[in-house]
């Protein structure tokens, strides 16, 4: 069923939410950027900015008569399924025995209000990562369990956007909670029956025809907008045969290895559990935090350093998004949100990549081994 | 393997330290909740902990009919160092186990051929004390291990034993000899072709440095082994152990979870190959 309610709607949604117990996640001006925050009441919400970003930049521009103006910052609801840094577990040395002081623990139930479908789609990859059958991990299980997600479709594409080639926007599909398209005068809005409550004292009326035409109308130009793209036809077996591309080695000279990119992804999940001492007592956190396959010690064991080249981190990165992981996880890792190129400090173009390493397959001179021994 | 053992440590107690060569050594320790080397499956490893100080993914190097669960390490970074300071008494938090082991069932009735590089060896330790341990298992067992120097030569103490055992035989090579040397001086694959190796019938189980494991299949290859009977153990950089913090990827693989044990047609294109 879908509905449209007045823009006025929106304090009563996010209280409505509130009162249910839910903490609230939205779009929030800090630091002269849009972050995702914890929104303390309506009021935080980031209304009329619109984003400008261009490869390696972002800036706040023009006003915007719309209540959600901005398409996305650097944050993805990652930062909260699983945060940058998490203690696992508190531990003492009690004469020999390690013991556990605390675990994980978290009944938090995050709502995350107005993320675009794009962010969506990122969880559900997250899910497919994180919560293999017999390895889920307990800390994104916990955080993920109960979260709901209110989704706005967008009607505006960024400089940096391309999810309309990766198939996950500019509008939701499926598994959002609320799905949300703002017309210029109000808000075209859907919901499965579970929802309903949500929307509690909220006026709603049918949708008409025309309103729902002008909705589609708006997610479709949103698409037309898009300049960046993937090519469709599966690019993962041609990413395969595109390993030994020397593109790879002319992208990674430009690369700073700063691993930006891969912590403003919504999906990548890379990260190190490092032991912390608490010099008061002697206790020890555990504490898991973010981490980069662009880093140079990422892979470093005893037996040397598999991936020393900076080349060899970057193809990694790029060859995990879209070729690895459809065979580890039956999804493409990437979803085209755009942030890996806008905050970039050189302003490294993965669609460009891509393209280029698909292009330029023939007549690739050999510079890595090309072929298995046997 | 239960998800408890998988995110909480195990209390070790360490029964005994033997040194193995100047800088590696062999932990024998028992298990606080009482798992003993039977609960652990050849080819399979552990974390190991020391507290405060971190973890390292090590395989287990002993075998179901043993007393005391078995870790061969060498000291080579912090915590394997702090590994090295142990006495007996003294305790370590166990992980695990995690990992695929060796494809034993696929080797029954086989010839096998067990090839070790330096301390490749204790994760088939396992594997040669099993075929000793059930003579018959295999259709004989072929034991071909290298290492760069004699001092460097690992388990030496059981070498008589390995030698006499029924079906047995245990081939030997250093890279460079020493003066009281008088065995095979070259690469492991020197030995391959005084092993009797039959192809027809032949299952490899191999483990050791890159280009030893390397050199190794592509020998064995030529021999006309065929690739679907060539099973390799990798090695990677690991924290998690549980496919999650991304550390052990080679290329679709997780290290931990889907091997460290892998048939070599599954890693084909991925190993060997540089910058992976």
């Amino acid at each position: 069923m879908r509905f449209t309610a007045s823009k006025d709607c929106i304090p009563s949604l996010i209280r409505n939410l509130e009162d249910r117990g839910y903490t609230v996640v939205g779009p929030s001006l800090s630091e002269g950027v849009v972050r995702l925050r914890e929104l303390k009441g309506p009021a935080d919400l980031a209304t009329g900015v619109v984003d400008v970003q261009a490869p390696g930049s972002y800036a706040l521009g023009r006003e915007s008569p719309l209540v959600f103006s901005s398409v996305n910052g650097p944050d993805s609801p990652k930062g909260y399924l699983h945060p940058a840094e998490v203690g696992l577990s508190k531990l003492v040395d009690d004469g020999g025995s390690i013991e556990l002081v605390s675990g994980f623990h978290s009944d938090r139930k995050y709502a995350f209000f107005g993320i675009r479908p794009c962010d969506l789609r990122a969880v559900q990859v997250m899910d497919r990562t994180m919560l293999v059958p017999g390895f889920e991990d307990h800390v994104y299980s916990a955080l993920r369990n109960g979260a709901v997600f209110i989704v706005v479709n967008c009607t505006r594409a960024g400089e940096n956007c391309f999810c309309a080639s990766m198939g996950t926007g500019p509008s939701a599909e499926s598994g959002y909670d609320v799905a949300i398209t703002e017309l210029p005068e109000k808000l075209l809005i859907e919901f499965p029956e579970r929802s309903a409550a949500m929307f509690e004292g909220i006026e709603l009326k049918p949708a008409t025809k025309e309103e729902l035409r002008t909705g589609e109308e708006m997610v479709q130009h949103a698409k037309e907008q898009m300049g960046r793209r993937i090519p469709e036809h599966d690019p993962s077996k041609r990413m395969y045969a595109a390993m030994d591309s020397p593109m790879w080695g002319r992208v990674a000279d430009r690369c700073l290895a700063c691993g930006n990119c891969t912590m403003v992804c919504p999906t990548c999940f890379c990260n190190t559990i490092i032991d912390r001492t608490d010099l008061r007592d002697g206790s020890v956190s555990r504490v898991r935090v973010w981490e980069s396959c662009l880093s140079k010690d990422f892979v470093y064991s005893a037996g040397g350093n598999p991936r020393l080249q900076r080349a060899a981190r970057y193809r990694q990165f790029v060859m995990h998004k879209f070729a690895y992981w459809p065979d580890e996880f039956g999804t493409y890792g990437c979803v085209g949100c755009g942030r890996c190129i806008t905050w970039c400090p050189v302003g490294i173009d993965i669609t460009d990549t891509v393209n280029s390493v698909l292009v330029g397959q023939e007549g690739a001179e050999k510079k890595m081994e090309a072929h298995p021994v046997v | 393997m239960s998800r408890q053992t998988m995110r909480t440590f195990t209390r070790g107690t360490v029964r005994g330290v033997r040194k193995e060569t100047p800088d590696t050594f062999t932990l024998h320790f028992d298990l606080g909740d009482g798992r003993t080397p039977a609960d652990f499956m050849p080819g399979q490893f552990n974390m190991l902990y020391v507290f405060g100080v971190g973890e390292v993914p090590i395989s287990v190097a002993s075998y179901g009919g043993e007393k005391h669960l078995m870790h061969t390490i060498r000291s080579v970074g912090r915590v394997t160092n702090l590994l090295a300071a142990l006495a007996s008494g003294s305790s370590v938090g166990v992980r695990g186990p995690f990992g695929q082991g060796w494809p034993l069932a696929e080797a029954k009735g086989k010839q096998l051929l067990v090839i070790a590089g330096g301390l490749g060896l204790p994760p088939l330790r396992p594997v040669i004390e099993e075929g000793i341990a059930e003579p018959g298992r295999f259709d004989g067992m072929k034991v071909m291990y290298g290492a760069r120097t004699p001092a460097d030569l690992i388990y030496t103490y059981e070498y008589p034993r390995w030698h006499a055992a029924d079906g047995c035989d245990l081939l030997l090579t250093v890279d460079r000899g020493a003066s009281d040397w008088k065995g095979n001086v070259g690469v492991v694959t020197t030995l391959f072709p005084k092993a009797r190796i039959d192809p027809r019938r032949a299952v490899a189980f191999i483990c050791g440095p890159e280009l030893m494991l390397k050199f190794s299949i592509l020998e064995l290859a030529k021999m006309g082994v065929p690739a679907e009977r060539i099973f390799v153990s990798l090695e990677r950089n690991m924290s998690c152990a549980t496919g999650t913090c991304g550390h052990c990827q080679l290329g679709p693989l997780f290290i931990c979870r889907d091997g460290p044990v892998f048939s070599y047609p599954k890693v084909r294109g991925f190993f060997p190959r540089e910058g992976v």
